[in-house]
């Protein structure tokens, strides 16, 4: 467990050169996260990680973040997990007791959101999750604990169902790898097509070690669907593809859970993703929400390469919630507690608010690619481009 | 059933296995002749995409030609990791008898080092290229040309290794040493050199794999281990230090991979493979063409 201080005192180094307000020199604010900087979940969780250092530089760029009334510096302090959720609370309670942190920012991951209920519940410890997606987390006791994301299965489920039938999609294959979040997904698709006339003609199911996925894809282009769902992690997804591609699949709807927004699926497919779906609930182009597109050129500019459309925003607007509670009521752990569950928060997701631990503003959205950027095509009241076949692969 | 006479799945299992059969080679020829286990395989495989990844997006180097830096680089790294750290524990006698384990454990840290030195180079996102992706049709199948290349590669490659296993004097030497390491050296063969090219070679193949596959897939610093694992059960069905059966490991897993699959269902890909490689390992203990042990 290597600890990792990512201190940007920047606004401490300016008091001290040239004699800033004694405001600004005040004890830095101190925030703890765990999070995979190593092993297998290392490639997916980095850029969370990159989104909470973005948000600290910019807070102490803009002079710290706001204490109830005081501009305070912020002091990151990042572990790894090594990709070990089992590791979670062991850290997260260092982080609480020995660090003596002020805030916590969330892990990567479900499970890593799982393993922490407990604790912060003992520690009374208010923590704003981000990557975790299950609807089983519904059923953890609100109170220190909050989800920001929409992109939950029992909700997805129906409201993609909703959308094949407003399409006036006939038939639907699903490809489904074998692991919790994208099960889950397709037990509630299939429970929202039960009563409708959209027939499930081909369902099948890989192991995350799957090499090749030609035989699946075989098997579903023989059953001829409108819609295929490819529920798949991008590794796998990256094999859907090219087997796709390999075999021509011309389903109008071609869904992939996770991947298509990611920088180096585009490096691949380039022009071949278009038209094809995926899950999220953040675009840059969505003109309703004002700070979503400064915040994509920001990070873009910073990284070198563009924000996801999942967890970087879930991450960020963590961290907005995080810093606008704590402007209204301190670091006092009852007083924050009260504000995040009860007070609406401006993210760059626009307006979020929770009841009990689920964000209940942010409705849940399908993405399409189009023209190599990911649009909002479902609902159609948060739409920022209208649905298009998948057009044929390129040759 | 016709679906399994499809030139598509046969084109996808020849990919799968030219990949597997040159990931198997490099780890086999460390373990059969110095009984090493080389838990860092996959990583080195890793550094061999990176560096095609690098030569290609920062300079513009396509991967049919940055892949024999790949080799080399690997290559280099190999020899080093026996020059350093090899050569003196199997020199030592008290070392030697339990080589086997030491190797386990010093082959987990290079993996490690190996992998955060790759994270702290690239981070850990994933990394990936456009290259020769062009649609070409073959025998009734539409098949990326990259997947041809890494077909066409990985099996002259193998080619290579066998023949030169089998007619080469080096060749016929280092198998010497595979079949009989003492009786080999009592007819002059010198097993430390040979020690020395068999792991550059070892890793120069790893380095090539992680080539051909970076031009396939995306490449990440912790994406080495599933094929580490891979190669494990190819070498082990073969017969371990078996050449020719890691060979027929390759094929018979890539196989179960694509044809059992569409037989049966992806769900059972797993438990097709873990099947299979436990019913061989059950009725031939030794591996499909390994020996028994005296």
């Amino acid at each position: 467990m290597k600890r990792r201080t990512v201190a940007l005192l920047s606004a401490i180094s300016a008091a001290a050169l040239f004699g800033a307000p004694a405001a600004q020199a005040a004890d830095p604010v101190k925030i703890g996260v765990a999070i995979a900087q190593t092993g297998p979940f290392a490639p997916a969780a980095i850029p969370t990680l990159n989104a909470y250092k973005f948000w600290v530089e910019q807070t102490n760029a803009a002079g710290g973040l706001d204490v109830a009334g005081t501009k305070r510096p912020i002091e990151l302090i990042a572990y790894d997990d090594q990709s070990d959720f089992t590791k979670e609370a062991t850290i997260y309670e260092k982080l609480i007791t020995d660090d003596k942190v002020d805030l916590l920012l969330s892990p990567y991951g479900t499970p890593a959101h799982f393993a922490l209920v407990g604790l912060l519940e003992r520690y009374k410890f208010p923590m704003v999750g981000s990557t975790a997606a299950s609807s089983q987390l519904k059923k953890v006791k609100p109170g220190n604990i909050w989800f920001t994301t929409s992109a939950m299965p029992d909700q997805m489920g129906p409201e993609l169902v909703k959308m094949l039938q407003s399409l006036g999609l006939k038939s639907i294959a699903i490809a489904a790898l074998q692991s919790p979040f994208p099960q889950e997904f397709e037990d509630y698709v299939k429970a929202a097509l039960k009563g409708t006339d959209i027939k499930l003609v081909a369902d099948e199911q890989f192991a995350p070690d799957i090499r090749d996925m030609t035989s699946v894809v075989t098997a579903i282009k023989k059953a001829n669907p409108d819609a295929v769902l490819s529920l798949s992690f991008p590794q796998q997804s990256i094999l859907y593809m090219k087997a796709a591609r390999e075999l021509n699949l011309d389903a109008p709807f071609q869904l992939v859970l996770i991947g298509p927004t990611h920088e180096f699926f585009a490096k691949i497919f380039g022009a071949n993703l278009n038209g094809i779906m995926t899950i999220g609930h953040w675009s840059p182009f969505q003109a309703k929400w004002p700070k979503a597109m400064p915040f994509s050129e920001a990070y873009t500019k910073r990284f070198n390469q563009p924000p996801d459309y999942l967890d970087v925003p879930l991450a960020y607007m963590s961290c907005e919630i995080l810093a606008q509670a704590v402007a209204k009521a301190g670091l006092n752990k009852d007083k924050l507690r009260a504000e995040i569950a009860s007070a609406t928060f401006d993210t760059i997701d626009g307006a979020v608010k929770f009841d009990g631990v689920q964000n209940v503003s942010t409705p849940t959205m399908f993405l399409q690619i189009q023209d190599g950027k990911a649009q909002i095509v479902w609902p159609k009241s948060e739409a920022t481009a209208t649905f298009q076949k998948k057009s044929p692969w390129a040759n | 059933m016709d679906t399994l006479f499809s030139s598509q799945l046969l084109v996808a299992m020849l990919v799968l296995a030219a990949v597997y059969a040159l990931i198997a080679l490099g780890l086999n020829l460390i373990y059969g002749t110095m009984r090493l286990l080389n838990v860092a395989h996959g990583e080195i495989m890793m550094l061999g995409g990176y560096v095609s990844y690098w030569a290609f997006v920062k300079l513009g180097i396509v991967p049919l030609i940055s892949m024999l830096a790949a080799i080399l680089l690997t290559a280099i790294l190999g020899a080093l990791c026996y020059l350093t750290i090899f050569k003196a524990v199997v020199r030592n006698r008290a070392l030697a008898a339990r080589l086997e384990s030491n190797s386990l454990l010093i082959f987990f840290g290079l993996s490690i080092i190996i992998q955060n030195l790759l994270s702290l180079s690239f981070s850990a996102d994933p990394r990936s290229y456009a290259y020769l992706d062009a649609i070409i049709p073959i025998i009734g199948a539409r098949v990326e040309l990259n997947r041809l290349v890494e077909l066409a590669i990985g099996a002259a490659a193998t080619a290579a290794c066998v023949i030169f296993f089998r007619y080469s004097r080096l060749g016929l030497a280092i198998r010497a040493l595979i079949q009989q390491r003492d009786a080999a050296s009592l007819i002059g063969i010198d097993a430390e050199k040979i020690n020395l090219l068999v792991f550059s070679l070892g890793f120069a193949i790893a380095g090539l794999a992680g080539s051909l596959v970076g031009m396939t897939t995306a490449i990440s610093p912790f994406g080495g281990f599933s094929y580490t694992i891979s190669a494990f059960i190819i070498i082990i069905l073969g017969g371990l230090g078996n050449l020719a059966g890691g060979l027929l490991g390759a094929v018979l897993l890539s196989f179960v991979e694509i044809y059992g699959v569409a037989a049966t269902s992806s769900a059972y890909r797993s438990i097709l493979v873990y099947g299979v490689f436990i019913a061989i390992l059950l009725v031939r203990p030794q591996g499909l063409l390994g020996r028994k042990s005296a």
